[in-house]
């Protein structure tokens, strides 16, 4: 039978949960607040707060009010409001956000799009810290 | 006696040691003014029979008499039937008495005689109606929802369909007056860390659906109310406001209502 005794911790009603060892496929959209735990194919939408775990691959184009990711998204990210990429996060696309912060360890390769709605303004892209060591390096060795 | 009124008694209350209890709740309906016509479910006497007859005798004030399992098994065709209905459980530990504020036993007249009604939703599978939920206890079946998407647990694992919740206990989910069933998948994972300390725990996706569909490769079997379904294929639905019940005030799903402070009044001293 179900079993009373879960490993995720309680929540709030109408708090869409995609927890660990569960997939999604397909074109999936909410309302309301998201928490991807498992993995999601195809394309991802909410109006609400996504929040991505670190556990979390999401093969998608996703579009959000909100979204704080920790885990991995392979697609482009189109965020209405705030986007927070944590230290944990690797995001393999293009991100549009209106404002963004993003934590020293996340992985970014894509273009990143930062301003009002309407108004964005294009940001240098920002990428591995891999990626922006290499960087650093050559423009000492061009500055010698 | 209030024509308006009839009492269904379970099958299992025909046994000596419910007698007392009974006798004390006829007693207190009858305090009320709440007393009604008895009839004893049996083998031979088909539920749906038995309500078709009250509601062609005028009564407009079902109660059913028993456990959850006295509802449920009646809760496939109840919603097609024009009348209230009510629930007094006789023995603790009533999961549906317990979301609609309903208490045990006698004390249950009191919620009873209130006469507090409200709509409920009703789920459907296939073409059956069901209250509470419809489990597939251990499946790989997945869950189509709305046409959009498919879920499913990537190795298998437990695929719930609620529309009342209860079973997992946890507040705020499921509520059968939203308008949407809400699916529960729950799968082992492995806990993060060393592999030997690793632990298997639990994981609990959640995601609502107005309609959509079980689909399983192999035919699985699923408990609807407590009762076996058997199937490859399950189309899935909501039934907005579909049932009437008598209910208690502080429901299972809706947050606890908080006492407010009692500011006292300016230039007011009570003594």
């Amino acid at each position: 039978m179900f079993n009373p005794k879960t490993g995720t911790e309680g929540h709030g009603g109408g708090t869409t949960i995609i927890a660990q060892g569960v997939k999604v496929e397909g074109e999936f959209s909410s309302q309301s607040d998201v928490v991807v735990e498992g993995e999601v194919h195809g394309t991802f939408a909410t109006t609400g707060l996504l929040t991505v775990t670190a556990e979390a691959k999401i093969k998608a184009d996703v579009t959000a009010g909100e979204a704080v990711v920790s885990g991995t998204v392979e697609g482009n990210l189109v965020v209405h409001r705030r986007l927070d990429v944590k230290a944990t996060a690797k995001i393999m696309g293009d991100v549009s956000a209106e404002t963004v912060s993003v934590e020293a360890g996340a992985v970014l390769a894509g273009r990143v799009s930062i301003g009002i709605k309407g108004a964005i303004v294009e940001k240098p892209t920002l990428s591995s810290r891999r990626e922006r060591a290499a960087a650093a390096a050559a423009l000492v060795t061009n500055e010698r | 006696m209030n024509p308006a009124f009839a009492y269904i008694y379970d099958e299992f209350l025909a046994d000596r040691r419910f007698e007392r209890d009974l006798a004390f709740l006829e007693t207190e309906v009858a305090r009320r003014g709440i007393e009604g016509r008895i009839v004893r479910l049996a083998m031979f006497r088909q539920p749906k029979d038995i309500i078709r007859d009250l509601v062609n005798a005028n009564v407009k004030n079902i109660i059913f008499v028993g456990n959850d399992l006295t509802l449920e098994k009646m809760m496939w065709f109840l919603p097609d039937v024009d009348a209230t209905f009510g629930f007094l459980p006789v023995m603790p530990g009533s999961m549906i008495a317990g979301m609609l504020d309903i208490p045990n036993g006698a004390e249950a007249v009191n919620t009873l005689a209130a006469r507090l009604i409200e709509w409920f939703d009703v789920g459907k599978i296939n073409e059956r109606y069901f209250f509470t939920e419809a489990v597939l206890p251990n499946t790989q079946a997945s869950v189509d929802v709305e046409g959009q998407y498919r879920i499913s647990p990537a190795h298998g694992g437990a695929i719930a369909i609620r529309n009342l919740a209860g079973i997992s206990g946890q507040p705020g989910a499921a509520h059968p007056q939203d308008g949407r069933l809400e699916i529960v998948i729950q799968t082992k994972v492995r806990e993060n860390g060393m592999k030997f300390w690793q632990k298997s725990v639990l994981s609990e996706s959640h995601v609502f659906l107005t309609h959509g569909a079980i689909q399983s490769e192999k035919s699985v079997e699923v408990i609807v109310d407590g009762q076996p379904l058997h199937g490859a294929h399950f189309s899935l639905s909501i039934v907005p406001h579909k049932i009437r019940l008598i209910t208690g005030k502080q429901k299972g799903w809706e947050p606890p209502r908080e006492k407010k402070e009692v500011v006292p009044l300016a230039r007011v001293t009570i003594s």
